[in-house]
């Protein structure tokens, strides 16, 4: 699987390059400013990109803009923005083009190989994945909203998870349920919330985000 | 007999009314307390007495007026108190009048307070007391704070106000005797050998005269000064040639000394007395007025401009002092998070990692959870570090500018939110903090109090002035007093002379506004 990493630290990008190449990845492109990431999404055109939101030229949010403009030139361009900090806001506008293939997590993710490793897969895949402390923020928001409140305890953990994108076998290996008791209460929630219900794993994690985001 | 008894009345009046304005004496019980309770009102008592007296004193009307004062005195109190200057100044006009109809040849004997006035003798005596009477009046309408007092206290404010000219308010007054004088040495239809037509002529001249010489005073306090001494020094120096070459030159009178009938030798030292002494006031007055002019008097634009930039200073002072001080308080806050918080998680993850060098060759699972919670440790140290920086400066902020970081807080929030942001640039960075922070402070003020369900945040710039809006449709009735938070957001925005609004009529809505001048930049440029 190729990628493409932008990181302005040295020791970070390096670190990340060692995780992703012991893991199997190919690093195409590291690199350590916007304009280079743009340049080597376009070129490159990796299986996905791991981008950090703060870069130089200007230190802010150059990193998120740069992906971001890459997805407009090309549609679904798997994307996974890493950051110190999670913003709904941030999460929002990756999420606006309902086209997949977007992640954005916390950078200490980084430290749970297996899991980060799996992030990337799913992006690379067309897959949505969420920070869990995005997706507490939005269930926050909807906490005390009519529908979100009769659903049980359970379905409000596995709503969670499926925001976070996670698949039916991740929830129940997570919750330690079987996989059809999962998807059992993904229908559940589903009806409370007047959602139709796809079999597609990222049709239903998009289904859910725009919920949660309304 | 009647005058003892208005005397003493007027002097325990007095002495009653003063006693009770003395602090820190406790009102004693008893009809002593009662006396100090009427205060300025037991004045009415001499003030009716006065004006019975002159009215001819017989046939009832002293006892009427005594009850009907003696009445107001002991049920309206500050209504009688209120009264007491209208009727001396009253009395004061009444004496002038009389004092004039004396001159003018009546020959009945009328009792004036403590003078009986008749033709031969006392109209001077009543002129004093009206003189005493008029000032007396207007001072007590001013202390009573009587009907009225406000046109005379703004005018005597306007008047005594320091700075006019910085020339004291005596010296201006100086021109008054000095254009009476004037007058009385010209002499009334006789100027210098020009006979006037009736005195008409003259009394329009002398009104225009002394008009003229008020509303210099009233309007240029220098420049009357200026008219006083040059005056003085005129009148000083013809004094002398009076006293010297009378009456050899013309004049009519020359202050006490009556110049047409008095014998040589009066003239002469009566004439180079007065002469020395307004010689005198003369060059006291000269040099003051000369230095004033000389130092260039001050612009009144400046001078406002003077006591605006010292009130700016005191502001500047205070908010200065508030903002360093809050920015101490913030950073003593920052070292006590680190350390407590990251700096202790990276000595603990310092420890396991030791620990787990050593354990490493004896025992690798060991080791291995030993590692393990290290990781565990560092991605504390991580979220606190994360949200203490969030706490100086939200990433957002820094990143997007206001507009977004508003949005952003607007996301967290956990209420309905509706938005209206209309900004023509960017605003700088520290303004943007204090406003965000502000909004943040009224956002965590919603969602903990006022059991709202949905939350409005305008945003706007209009003249100069930055504007933040939160209305929320809670139970309002909150205290801006109450919160320590809010005080805290009003002293950062006082910084940058900002203001911080809170209405909250019980049953709601809450508004907090909060207004900031500041300029906005251009809008920045996307950068890829």
């Amino acid at each position: 699987m190729r990628v493409v990493i932008a990181e302005d630290l040295f020791l970070l990008r390096e670190g990340l390059v060692r995780l992703l190449t012991a893991h199997g990845f190919e690093v195409v492109a590291a690199v350590a400013s916007a304009p280079e990431l743009l340049r080597a999404l376009l070129d490159e055109r990796p299986d996905v990109g791991i981008v950090d939101v703060r870069l130089p030229p200007t230190h802010t949010d150059d990193g998120l803009r740069a992906a971001l403009q890459a997805r407009r030139q090309v549609p679904g361009l798997p994307v996974l923005v890493l950051s110190q900090y999670v913003e709904q806001l941030y999460a929002r506008e990756l999420l606006a083009d309902q086209a997949g293939g977007v992640g954005y997590l916390l950078k200490d993710r980084v430290f749970n190989d297996e899991a980060f490793t799996a992030a990337i897969r799913n992006v690379a895949a067309g897959g949505t994945v969420l920070d869990p402390e995005v997706v507490q923020k939005l269930m926050v928001r909807h906490s005390r909203t009519e529908p979100v409140t009769r659903l049980t305890p359970r379905e409000h953990d596995v709503l969670a998870l499926m925001a976070e994108g996670r698949s039916n076998a991740a929830i129940a290996q997570r919750l330690f349920i079987s996989e059809k008791a999962v998807s059992k209460h993904a229908a559940g929630i589903f009806a409370k919330l007047d959602l139709t219900l796809s079999d597609d794993d990222n049709r239903r994690v998009l289904a859910v985000l725009a919920y949660l985001e309304s | 007999m009647l005058f003892a008894i208005v005397l003493l009345l007027t002097i325990g009046c007095i002495a009653f009314a003063l006693a009770r304005e003395a602090r820190g004496v406790p009102r004693p019980d008893g009809l002593r307390g009662r006396i100090r309770d009427r205060g300025w009102a037991l004045l009415l008592l001499p003030v009716a007495m006065s004006a019975a007296v002159m009215a001819g004193g017989a046939h009832g009307l002293i006892p009427a007026e005594l009850i009907i004062a003696v009445l107001l005195i002991v049920f309206a109190p500050k209504a009688a108190a209120r009264v007491v200057p209208y009727g001396m100044l009253v009395l004061a006009i009444v004496g002038v009048k009389l004092a004039r109809s004396y001159q003018g040849g009546n020959t009945s004997g009328v009792q004036y307070l403590f003078v009986h006035a008749v033709s031969h003798g006392g109209a001077e005596l009543v002129l004093a007391e009206a003189g005493v009477l008029f000032v007396t009046g207007l001072w007590l309408l001013l202390r009573l704070d009587a009907p009225g007092a406000r046109p005379v206290r703004a005018l005597t404010a306007r008047w005594l106000a320091s700075g006019r000219g910085g020339i004291s308010g005596v010296a201006a007054l100086l021109l008054i005797p000095v254009v009476g004088l004037t007058m009385q040495l010209l002499g009334p239809g006789n100027w210098f050998g020009w006979q006037a037509v009736d005195g008409l002529d003259v009394a329009v001249m002398d009104l225009t005269l002394l008009a003229g010489a008020l509303v210099l005073i009233f309007r240029s306090r220098a420049w009357a000064a200026t008219l006083a001494a040059a005056g003085l020094l005129v009148l000083g120096a013809y004094g002398w040639v009076i006293a010297l070459f009378w009456p050899a030159v013309p004049g009519f009178g020359f202050a006490f000394v009556d110049l047409q009938n008095s014998p040589p030798h009066e003239t002469f030292w009566g004439a180079g007395l007065e002469a020395s002494v307004l010689l005198a006031a003369g060059l006291w007055l000269a040099p003051r007025v000369a230095r004033h002019h000389l130092a260039g008097s001050p612009d009144p634009e400046l001078v406002t401009r003077a006591r605006q930039l010292t009130q700016r200073v005191q502001t500047l002072t205070q908010t200065r002092h508030d903002a360093v001080d809050t920015a101490v308080a913030e950073l003593r806050r920052i070292e006590r998070d680190l350390h407590d918080g990251a700096q202790a998680r990276l000595v603990a993850l310092g420890m396991s990692l030791r620990a787990a060098e050593r354990l490493f060759p004896a025992s690798p699972e060991a080791a291995l959870a030993l590692v393990a919670e290290a990781r565990e440790s560092s991605s504390l140290a991580l979220t606190e570090l994360r949200d203490l920086v969030r706490g100086i400066y939200p990433p957002v902020l820094a990143d997007r500018g206001l507009p977004d970081a508003i949005r952003a807080l607007a996301l967290d929030s956990p209420l309905h939110t509706v938005l209206e942001i209309e900004l023509p640039g960017e605003v700088e960075m520290p303004v943007a903090a204090a406003v965000y922070f502000s909004v943040a402070e009224a956002l965590a003020n919603v969602s903990k109090h006022a059991s709202a369900r949905s939350v409005h945040i305008e945003l706007s710039y209009a003249a100069g002035m930055l504007r933040a809006e939160v209305t929320d449709d809670g139970a309002g009735g909150a205290d801006p007093a109450l919160g320590s938070g809010l005080a805290g957001v009003e002293r950062r925005l006082a910084t940058f002379d900002g203001i911080l609004a809170v209405s909250s009529p019980p049953g709601g809505p809450t508004i907090l506004v909060i207004e900031v001048p500041c300029a906005l930049s251009s809008p920045k440029t996307s950068s890829c």
